[in-house]
């Protein structure tokens, strides 16, 4: 496959133009065989970065992707789907009502329509970008971001729903707020244990909102 | 078991277990963590015999008092924040020895590491503290800080006189220069923005800590913001205002910042002692 790929910094490559679909391949190819020297991904909104233990590790991924077989279109993706019990009582529930002429009613019942998918992690442990939002609540985010949001604060911003998994500043739009635990770091203590269960969602986790009044 | 060696009296401005980080969990948001000056705890380690990436202390400038419990050999690289010994080698010190960290004349961050390595449990198989992300263990005045083992690895023949070779020592100066890559988004960048980033003197702002250095000088053209992507630490991020924001190892590890430029690892460890108020000049290497 040919593919636009760029060293950033020492030993990690970047792979451009990666969407959905691309990245679910590399994904599974990782599984079955990684490249030689290989670490870890990080997964970008249209691209994807591998890290490398060392810089000409980096230099052989081109023939790596050579070989990358192509998925089974008819193949359906297995994916948890996780249900996220949200109290919709957010400070900027009022100013999205507004700024997308709804009512705060019309806001949470959309933002619980959709079915959204991970598709991608970070800034944060644990805070997923969720692709599906309603293009009516697709807004600018905040002029000045706040110093604090407290975990689990379910947020709106740009294109993307997401939900604060730890304590942070952040410019998304709140709208409620939600008690299940997305980033556990007590689970990623000690060395044997299945680390990656300190998380809730990983990427490609299908999510829905469910509005609960507590 | 463990062998308890330093006792925290006061924590200062920062005293922290730092090691060699938490790679590997990236794609979920977990930053690489672990020492600043990754280089200086490399020096540390290797006085002692330890592993490279062992778990070591990180003292912040100054105001971190720490009591020695027993006699023991404890190395000291990085900055020299007046504790009594000096820095870039490895010194045999006696039970009761009272180490205050009163501060230095330059430099940030002073190692300090235990023959065998500091003991702790680990979070995503690295010892390092990351507060912000409940990760690694807090120091308090009354924590006890133990050795993986009683000198297992480390014998003392020879050692009175060990010194880090000249060319692992460093000097914190108050104008620095360092190399940069292109960053990833260095084309999206105007010319007065890619020329500047070289030509001009660079300040380190106070607003600094372990997730980002901020830069201070003449305002960069701010091309578009990007579609939000990986993040490493070292990058010089342009956020709105046009002024740089280096990441450091506690950053963020995805975002829509265009970046112009990234440091290779070890400058980074050498921007990471550049104190507030620090000159820096870049250099394009390829």
């Amino acid at each position: 496959m040919n593919l636009d790929l760029q060293f950033y910094g020492e030993r990690a490559v970047l792979i451009q133009g990666v969407n959905e679909k691309l990245q679910y391949q590399l994904i599974c190819q990782l599984q079955v065989s990684a490249p030689k020297g290989f670490i870890e991904y990080v997964v970008g909104y249209s691209n994807m970065l591998f890290v490398f233990e060392r810089r000409k590790d980096g230099a052989q991924l081109s023939k790596w992707l050579v070989d990358l077989p192509a998925i089974d279109e008819g193949q359906s993706r297995q994916s948890r789907l996780t249900e996220v019990p949200v109290c919709y009582d957010g400070e900027d529930l009022g100013v999205v009502a507004e700024l997308s002429q709804l009512s705060k009613e019309e806001v949470v019942s959309i933002h619980c329509a959709a079915e959204y998918r991970v598709r991608m992690m970070g800034f944060s442990p644990g805070f997923p970008y969720l692709d599906g939002l309603d293009p009516c609540l697709h807004l600018d985010r905040r002029a000045s971001p706040r110093d604090y949001i407290a975990p689990g604060a379910v947020a709106i911003g740009g294109a993307h729903a997401g939900i604060y998994s730890v304590a942070s500043p952040g410019g998304w739009h709140l709208l409620g707020r939600t008690e299940l635990p997305l980033f556990q770091p007590q689970l990623a203590k000690g060395q044997d244990l299945d680390q990656a269960s300190a998380f809730t969602l990983a990427p490609g986790d299908r999510v829905k909102f469910v509005a609960i009044s507590e | 078991m463990m062998n308890p060696v330093i006792e925290v009296i006061s924590v200062g401005v920062g005293l922290s277990i730092q090691d060699h980080g938490r790679p590997g969990w990236m794609r979920f948001g977990v930053p690489i963590g672990g020492a600043m000056d990754g280089h200086a705890l490399r020096v540390a380690n290797r006085l002692l015999g330890n592993p490279d990436g062992a778990p070591a202390l990180e003292i912040v400038l100054a105001g971190a008092k720490l009591k020695v419990l027993e006699d023991t050999w404890l190395a000291v690289a990085g900055a020299d924040l007046g504790c009594g010994l000096l820095p870039w080698r490895a010194t045999r010190v006696k039970a009761g020895t009272v180490l205050g960290f009163s501060g230095g004349p330059a430099g940030i961050f002073s190692y300090v590491a235990v023959a065998g390595g500091v003991l702790s449990e680990q979070w995503f198989g690295s010892a390092s503290a990351d507060g912000r992300n409940g990760l690694g263990m807090s120091l308090k005045p009354g924590s006890v800080v133990g050795s993986v083992s009683k000198s297992a690895n480390f014998s003392t023949e020879g050692v009175a006189g060990r010194i880090a070779l000249p060319a692992d020592r460093r000097v914190y100066a108050s104008q620095v220069f360092l190399d940069v890559w292109r960053g990833p988004q260095f084309n999206l960048f105007s010319a007065q923005a890619q020329e500047a980033l070289v030509d001009a003197a660079w300040s380190v702002s106070a607003r600094s800590d372990r997730t980002g250095f901020r830069l201070e000088g003449p305002v960069l053209d701010v091309p578009i913001s990007i579609p939000s992507e990986p993040v490493l630490p070292g990058s010089f991020q342009i956020p709105g205002n046009g002024q740089p924001i280096a990441t450091m190892v506690d950053g963020p590890t995805v975002g829509g910042y265009a970046k112009i430029a990234v440091l290779p690892d070890g400058e980074r460890a050498r921007l990471a002692q550049c104190a507030p108020g620090t000159q820096l000049s870049f250099k394009w290497i390829n």
